[in-house]
């Protein structure tokens, strides 16, 4: 076996990697704080996604929203600025996801909480294919991609994006951790994952804090979709595929656990350039396979994941 | 879900039923051949829904993924009826059974993944589905699809004659296999399998308790309704000799899924609303779409063009006003848990 192939393939899997942890935190902040799977995850961030390109084109008639963007001054932006008011959309959009669609329905079953997801999947999809198109859209890259733009390290090469993806992610993480930690709606926020009804006993308003949570999460999502659109160019059903991969993340570090997402998007994003290398029936296609696989292994052997909570169920 | 099946039929559905009865009888003298076609498939698709509320409202058990079985269901008949030469009946019922047996596979992982979860791993087979295809060129024609050299057309015997004869031919017969469908399935959830498969969705462990087999039922529950989603997927080779992938994203078996709930899950009757819903909504939407007199508002009626944008929005809408879909609404205060 070659191991400077090996080693660059793993470099060149971090990329994916960071995009996975990133919507699979997303998943397990909004999971384990409302106990939903947020199937439409994918999809809003994909439309933040758009928001951003839109930012980034400036007032074109042609363009929907074209018209609006050019009411905000200083567009068209440069990309971290675009990319910055997208997370910022997503995360209002998110909130307003929580209070307008899942307050209501209070603790609905599974069935009505899916339907949401969904229906808000399907409606977010076909509106992004009306008002944008289903064609592929050039977004451009916020880190340099060139040729030479790579650190050496043991012949491999280690993409600047790459490490800028991380660098993205990780801040993002530490701001999210001391959220948590150092303020009141991070406290907040930690005793309604626990136990929402004792939380709400001990004055803390669950509706609001778990607005919070919603759009910490939609801005994860927002980052993975404006980060990842240049690679896997934009267009409507970009992050469908990206959504069993960051699943499959989600449910291997186990869905209620952050460390585990950030654990999970590494060994999934990882598996997905190594399997297809190194099993020729996989191919780059079929990747999306062996991410469905472990999840149901998993799902079956050990429903907890790596890190998330063990359920015990009575008899 | 307390969705007690009704035995006795009320004013509102023996008048539904004749609407229904006349129309379909209708159908074939109003419609060119083309047209035909497209009611055909129409009435054809009521099967898929059917399947989704087998194993969602009856067993409990959420499928986000039938789409995939119907997929199933024409890529095997194609090959039986094109490859193989079976005659048609014969690579029908084989193809179903295909998609039955591909049901009993996820049907195991289903008896310890469930709720929520099960529903991500069926939403993670739907979207794998088509790449998994394009692998099998030889069956599945790869990324363009490929046309089956085998024609459904009408007997010797058929009495009418001409252009539509063969079309007309395939409607009678689709119809006749969806209400024989229908009735069996109303046959199957009224029996003693169908109430173990009830006791199971409201109540595993106290299903197991009174000697309901666990393993069985729900595998079995599986199977039947990707049969039955199979069938649809062989009916469709039988209408259009052609199988794709493309025919089979994500998307449509969410839309499947949402035809479903939106016509009343657990219920009969509510898959054939749903399919109803989603036909009278997207020619509305699109009637609305093309007319120019709304000035500046025809932008946004331009959205209703696409019918998963609607059937998205109707799904969020449904789920807060009448959570018992289509189907419930002449009932009073049965809301599902």
């Amino acid at each position: 076996m070659d191991l400077v192939l090996l080693l660059q393939r793993i470099f060149d899997a971090l990329f994916n990697s960071a995009i996975y942890s990133s919507l699979a935190l997303a998943l397990v902040i909004i999971f384990r704080s409302t106990g939903l799977l947020n199937f439409a995850q994918g999809e809003m961030a994909t439309f933040t996604a758009y928001i951003a390109f839109v930012l980034l084109a400036g007032p074109q008639p042609r363009l929907t929203g074209g018209g609006l963007a050019g009411l905000i001054p200083g567009v068209p932006f440069s990309i971290p600025l675009a990319i910055f008011g997208a997370v910022l959309c997503g995360m209002a959009a998110g909130a307003m996801t929580e209070r307008a669609l899942i307050r209501p329905l209070g603790g609905a079953s599974d069935v009505a909480l899916v339907n949401i997801t969904i229906g808000l999947l399907l409606a977010t999809n076909s509106l992004m294919a009306q008002w944008w198109g289903t064609g592929p859209r050039f977004f451009p890259a916020i880190f340099p991609t060139g040729a030479g733009q790579h650190f050496t390290i043991l012949g491999a090469r280690l993409r600047y994006s790459t490490v800028g993806v991380w660098v993205i992610l990780l801040s993002a993480l530490i701001l999210l951790v001391l959220l948590l930690r150092h303020t009141k709606t991070g406290l907040a926020f930690r005793a309604v994952s626990i136990s929402p009804s004792n939380a709400e006993l001990v004055g803390v308003r669950v509706g609001p804090t778990l607005m919070y949570g919603w759009a910490m999460a939609s801005g994860f999502g927002a980052l993975a979709a404006c980060l990842s659109a240049n690679s896997v160019l934009l267009e409507p059903n970009m992050m469908l595929r990206v959504l069993v991969y960051a699943f499959a993340a989600a449910t291997l570090g186990g869905l209620d656990s952050p460390k585990g997402a950030l654990l999970g998007g590494l060994i999934i994003g990882l598996s997905q350039t190594l399997i297809p290398a190194y099993v020729p029936f996989i191919g780059f296609e079929l990747s999306v396979l062996p991410a469905l696989v472990a999840m149901v292994v998993i799902l079956l052997i050990r429903p907890a994941g790596l890190f998330g909570t063990q359920r015990i169920e009575r008899i | 879900m307390s969705a007690q099946a009704p035995r006795r039929f009320t004013p509102v559905s023996v008048a539904g039923l004749i609407v229904l009865a006349g129309l379909l009888v209708a159908i074939p003298f109003l419609t060119t051949t083309t047209s035909l076609r497209q009611a055909t498939q129409i009435v054809v698709s009521v099967l898929a829904v059917l399947g989704v509320n087998i194993a969602t409202g009856y067993g409990g058990m959420i499928s986000l993924g039938h789409g995939v079985f119907v997929g199933v269901g024409a890529f095997a008949t194609g090959y039986y009826v094109g490859d193989l030469q079976l005659p048609w009946l014969l690579a029908i019922a084989l193809g179903a059974i295909t998609a039955g047996l591909a049901g009993a596979l996820v049907g195991v992982p289903a008896l310890r993944i469930r709720g929520i979860h099960l529903a991500l791993v069926t939403l993670g087979l739907a979207i794998v589905f088509r790449p998994l295809s394009k692998r099998f060129p030889s069956i599945t024609g790869g990324v363009s699809g490929r046309s089956i050299d085998a024609r459904f057309d009408a007997p010797g015997w058929w009495p009418s004659d001409g252009r539509m004869a063969s079309s007309v031919y395939r409607y009678v017969f689709c119809v006749l296999i969806v209400v024989l469908v229908l009735w069996a399935t109303w046959n199957l959830v009224n029996s003693r399998f169908g109430r173990s498969m009830r006791a199971l969705r409201d109540n595993h462990m106290a299903a197991a308790i009174y000697g309901i087999d666990l393993v069985a039922a729900r595998v079995t529950t599986f199977a039947i309704s990707a049969g039955i989603a199979g069938l649809c997927g062989a009916l469709q080779v039988l209408l259009v000799p052609f199988v794709s992938q493309d025919k089979y994203p994500a998307q449509e078996s969410l839309v499947i899924y949402a035809s479903a709930v939106i016509g009343g899950l657990g219920t009969i009757w509510g898959s054939v609303l749903g399919v109803l819903a989603r036909t009278v909504l997207g020619k509305a939407g699109s009637a609305l779409a093309g007319y120019d007199g709304l000035g500046p508002l025809g932008e946004f009626f331009d959205l209703l063009d696409e019918s998963a944008f609607v059937f998205g929005v109707g799904l969020i809408i449904l789920t807060f006003l009448f959570p018992r879909g289509l189907a419930g609404l002449g009932r009073k205060n049965q809301v599902p848990k």
